[in-house]
């Protein structure tokens, strides 16, 4: 926990973030500017924080705001952050992280897919990867109705109407 | 020459599920490779969102279909991080007993499976009915061969049965004995050696890039990193182990440091059966209310345990009711099963492609969710 401590101490001093805390044993999680973001991960990719681990999102559809959730693991401390960053929900568009961590394309890709927020810089982001032929908003959002698209794509059938005609019209009961 | 696009899959080409590879061929070498993953995506993060703490049980194991309970460990571990809650010491312990054997299973699983894409199936079979033994283990245990549903927030379901520690011990030693068989089919085969050497090399500076953890790091990096040494969650501090590693990672070294740790998993059940607690609960509750439906106080909180292979996390974010407000699932071989397929398969043989998807540890259902 100690070291956990001065680590934290070190990356509030170098990064002053709106927020920084312990959020579990040996995790950091930090709040930043999204304008402070690319040097925040640069500065703690050079700092031993040298994986992504994965890059997600949350739609704070409530506060109209998506944060974004980088999540980086110390190997040598033993340490994860989390670095989160939230930006307006009208206008979903940030920076890529590519140049920093080349593994963030894919997870790019995916969050593009699934909430809509365009990466500038990675030119694959736009492409679909999981859905095929998705045709509604994107599925991970809170406004998307899972249960209404189901019903809309796949329709109850009438079964008394199926059972009816199979067997000639005769009424079961 | 010209060059001809082929598709992988995506009917298993290694082993773990449905997943698809274009391939851009000139004669048998892959020029360029794209991977296209989907064909297992059920949705997960979404259906937990809408689903109660509890009842999410019986999702997540899902998740990753061949080591199940990696997915329980990361769920319970983030929910009691997040409730801030202390489960029984014994729980602990049954939970290590869980991970190291369902550890053992798939390694034996995968060592056996190489014999898919290597054509020489009887090393499947063989590691099948072994590790169908083990599933009997679990059966007993927890009532369900594949998905357990065993390890939940707050402890685990329940007390070891009467007489399940002599079982396990006597199972370890006939694996024990059964495992030079092993080596000496699959790892000494001439085909399979001249397969694997040298062949499907992972670089340090591509671990980095990619983000690949597990058996892959370690053996590219020689360092030992194991989030059971590094990060210790359960109890693993308290027991003996080493982290076998490597100076050089091809599929072959991958392949004899999956055997070493199934030595090291043998070793941690022995030493987790001694030192288990004789008597004690196993399971507190999570928060008051109903036991099927609680609430999780507000908070975010990531949780990563040691998979067969690498890290493995779930991100939970609470908003203080009675369902998760959002899950997103970090899989274990998502790096180099897409980023890694698309950069790194090129230049290898058509026929290499299934026997780098296997050696890489490309597990589909965790990728697709």
């Amino acid at each position: 926990m100690n070291s956990t401590n001065n680590t934290l101490e070190q990356l509030k001093a170098a990064l002053s973030p709106l927020d920084a805390y312990i959020a579990a044993d040996r995790q950091i999680a930090m709040t930043v500017n999204p304008g402070e973001t690319m040097r925040a991960l640069t500065f703690l990719r050079n700092e031993g924080f040298a994986q992504l681990s994965i890059l997600t999102c949350i739609d704070w559809i409530r506060d109209n705001d998506f944060e974004l959730v980088y999540i980086l693991m110390n190997w040598e401390k033993g340490i994860h952050c989390q670095l989160r960053t939230r930006i307006n929900r009208e206008n979903p568009v940030f920076d890529t992280a590519t140049d920093i961590f080349p593994g963030a394309r894919y997870y790019e890709r995916e969050v593009h897919e699934f909430f809509g927020i365009e990466f500038k810089g990675n030119e694959d982001s736009y492409k679909p990867l999981f859905l095929e032929r998705w045709d509604s908003i994107p599925p991970l959002r809170k406004d998307f109705d899972p249960q209404a698209y189901s019903d809309s794509k796949f329709p109850m059938r009438d079964r008394d109407k199926i059972f009816k005609s199979r067997t000639g019209g005769a009424d079961n009961e | 020459m010209n060059e001809v696009k082929l598709f992988l899959g995506p009917q298993h080409p290694g082993m773990h599920g449905n997943y698809s590879v274009h391939m851009y061929v000139d004669g048998d070498k892959i020029n360029k490779a794209r991977p296209t993953p989907g064909f297992l995506h059920r949705g997960f993060e979404k259906l937990m969102e809408r689903r109660h703490w509890m009842g999410n049980l019986a999702l997540i194991p899902r998740i990753c279909v061949p080591e199940p309970d990696i997915n329980e460990m990361v769920y319970a571990m983030g929910v009691e991080a997040l409730a801030g809650i202390e489960i029984p010491e014994k729980a602990h312990w049954i939970r290590m007993l869980v991970l190291e054997l369902a550890r053992i299973a798939v390694h034996v699983m995968g060592l056996g499976f190489i014999g898919g894409p290597t054509g020489m199936y009887t090393a499947t079979y063989w590691a099948i009915a072994q590790r169908d033994l083990l599933l009997d283990l679990f059966e007993e245990l927890t009532g369900a061969r594949i998905y357990h549903m065993f390890i939940v927030p707050g402890g685990v379901r329940k007390d070891l049965p009467e007489g399940f520690s002599q079982k396990v011990l006597e199972k370890l030693d006939e694996l024990e004995e059964k495992i030079p068989e092993f080596e000496e089919l699959i790892l000494k085969h001439p085909v399979i050696h001249a397969r694997t050497k040298d062949n499907i090399l992972l670089p340090e500076d591509v671990v980095w890039e990619l983000g690949v953890t597990g058996i892959g790091m370690r053996t590219a990096t020689g360092k030992k990193y194991d989030l059971r040494k590094v990060k210790p969650y359960a109890r693993y501090d308290q027991v003996e182990f080493e982290v076998p590693v490597a100076e050089y990672s091809d599929a072959l070294t991958r392949l004899n440091t999956k055997v070493k740790e199934i030595y090291q998993s043998i070793g941690i059940v022995r030493q987790v059966l001694a030192k288990m607690p004789a008597e004690g609960d196993v399971r507190v509750p999570v928060s008051s209310g109903n036991a099927l439906r609680w609430t999780v106080p507000e908070g975010m909180v990531y949780s990563a345990v040691e998979s067969n292979r690498g890290e493995y996390g779930y991100f939970i974010v609470s908003d203080g009711r009675e369902m998760p407000y959002r899950i997103a699932v970090r899989g274990a071989s998502y790096p180099q099963g897409l980023l890694g397929v698309e950069k790194y398969l090129k230049g290898y043989r058509i026929d290499d492609a299934s026997l780098w998807m296997d050696s890489m540890g490309v597990c589909t259902p965790e990728i697709d969710r």
